[in-house]
């Protein structure tokens, strides 16, 4: 919290997504850990007696939150569980989505319960981040991109029923964590980029956001999600509740105080996916650059950013960037 | 109004998602002077500049959707089109396009399709989640050059190891290339290699490049 208040701290707080990391640990295969809540914190609790972040993160997987809607699920050994397909087909079918109930769907109850065994293990000590998708995103999740954008486009009334109902579930799910003890949500934004979307669309999704931000009752990091945030920045950091950023690894920090000041908290940003191909000096030189552009910012976390990283990184890799970190003398 | 002029009009109605303007435009203009010109003088050197800005970042997905979705419904219209028929150049050769089995993510492949055909390929797009033993039997049939398998992530990449060995089976491997792409390319380039791909390209815009090189490479 000192680093969000910008109180003088000779201390650099770290995070890093290490949500799949958590199965390589515990030596579990992937299925039943993206399935049982207690083998999920099993792992996790694995990662935090190894590296000790300062932020621990419930499961990062936004096909299972799809799968709540009722898309079906592809699991890989070694990797996080994807959709199989796009639920919706055509337009039509939007009238048809049920919003799944947090208490009886297994879906969402794997994210509750393990934020709940979170707050019961971590509660107070550590700050607690709940993955959550965007209800502007979610869409391009349930029909594919390709005909998100052409709803976006072309079918206005469309539009204005999906977001409806991602809008709900979004504020549904995400009080819901910060109920049970999140301390802030993340929110990816993979799709709300301008790799993907253009400004007319951005501006159209907009209020939609501010809508559903606005709901929420805690504070809400935006995830770049393996995008590029810098060019939408100055709009998401206008949104109600955004307090902090997580930038893309090729983005510079510097330029996003220019464009946001120096208030909000910036995180990132290390390629968490890329850890897997960097030596130990490779990821202590990468770690220490990202450290020391932050070295007199009182609002920055490092984080890693992107995916997770992947399960058959190194655990020496990983300590090496987490030694690096906490050896740093920041503002020294 | 030249054809420059043209060019940037018809850009900034697509940036404006004016697709149907943007098409009847096109349409008039090719009445005024002919479908030929308008495709060759206008439409694909549109293209080929917003492939060069989607390249560098400058250009969205969105961008890149709307402009292949006007340049198709412009394609039907001068489809009709008796002069334009006659006008075409040989084509380069054959590719059959899909994206691999379990794979439903259309955007890229669409777009692929869209660059390859505007540079003189025959494509044959036989849409989403094709099987491997499809991709084969289409290649035999149209005496295909490429095939080209489209797969955005790394559960379903994983899905063109079996258009390798179909090929392979079909003593068909050297003689019709396997052109692989899609967003999981782009993050895992070795992924290329280990799932028997002769090639990728890093976006649609490339795909004609990496066709015409395969070309060369090919068995004959």
């Amino acid at each position: 919290m000192a680093t969000v208040t910008g109180a003088d701290a000779d201390y650099q707080p770290y995070t890093l997504l290490l949500s799949l990391y958590g199965a390589s640990l515990i030596k579990s295969d992937t299925y039943p850990y993206y399935r049982d809540p207690e083998l999920w914190f099993e792992g996790q609790r694995a990662v935090v007696d190894m590296f000790d972040p300062d932020i621990v993160i419930t499961p990062f997987s936004f096909p299972i939150e799809a799968e709540a809607f009722g898309s079906e699920l592809i699991f890989l050994n070694k990797y996080a569980p994807n959709t199989r397909k796009p639920l919706l087909s055509n337009l039509s079918q939007i009238e048809n989505i049920l919003l799944p109930d947090p208490e009886k769907s297994p879906s969402l109850q794997f994210f509750l319960k393990s934020t709940d065994l979170f707050t019961q293990y971590y509660g107070g000590t550590k700050a607690i981040a709940c993955p959550i998708h965007s209800p502007a995103d979610f869409p391009a999740l349930l029909m594919g991109i390709e005909m998100w954008i052409d709803t976006l486009f072309f079918h206005p009334e469309a539009v204005e029923k999906m977001m409806q109902k991602t809008i709900e579930h979004f504020v549904r799910l995400g009080n819901e964590f910060i109920d049970r003890g999140a301390t802030f949500l993340v929110v990816p934004v993979n799709f709300t980029c301008p790799m993907i979307i253009t400004e007319s669309i951005f501006r159209k999704l907009i209020p939609y956001l501010e809508n559903a931000f606005s709901q929420i009752k805690g504070p809400i990091v935006i995830h770049n999600g393996g995008a590029k945030l810098l060019p939408f920045i100055q709009q998401f950091a206008k949104l109600p509740n955004v307090i902090a950023f997580l930038l893309e690894p090729s983005e510079s920090f510097d330029e996003a105080r220019r464009l946001i000041g120096d208030k909000m908290v910036l995180m990132g940003n290390l390629d968490g996916p890329n850890l897997v191909n960097l030596t130990n000096n490779k990821a202590k030189e990468i770690t220490l650059k990202i450290l020391n552009n932050r070295k007199d910012d009182k609002h920055f976390i490092f984080a890693s950013s992107n995916a997770d990283i992947p399960y058959d990184t190194p655990v020496e890799t990983i300590k090496t960037v987490v030694e690096t970190i906490r050896g740093f003398k920041k503002y020294g | 109004m030249d054809n420059k002029e043209k060019q940037e009009l018809i850009a900034t109605l697509i940036s404006e998602g004016e697709k149907d303007k943007a098409v009847q435009l096109l349409s008039d203009w090719s009445y005024q002077s002919s479908f030929k010109d308008i495709i060759f003088s206008v439409l694909e050197p549109m293209l080929v500049e917003w492939g060069k800005l989607w390249m560098s970042g400058k250009l969205s997905l969105a961008h890149g959707y709307l402009s292949g979705k006007v340049a198709e419904e412009f394609y039907l219209l001068a489809a009709n089109d008796t002069e334009f028929k006659n006008s075409k150049v040989k084509s380069k050769g054959t590719v059959i396009l899909g994206n691999v089995e379990d794979d439903y993510h259309p955007l890229g492949r669409r777009l692929v399709g869209i660059y390859a055909q505007a540079a003189g390929w025959e494509i044959i797009d036989l849409g989403t989640d094709v099987p491997a033993e499809l991709f084969i039997e289409k290649a035999i049939e149209n005496k295909a050059d490429i095939i080209a398998v489209s797969a955005m992530m790394f559960t379903t990449a994983k899905n063109i190891i079996k258009v390798r060995h179909e090929l392979d089976a079909n003593a068909l491997s050297g003689k019709v290339k396997l052109a692989v792409g899609g967003a999981i390319f782009k993050l895992r380039p070795e992924l290329v290699a280990e799932i028997g791909g002769d090639g990728t390209a890093e976006t649609a815009i490339n795909a004609p490049d990496l066709f015409d090189a395969l070309l060369k490479s090919k068995a004959i």
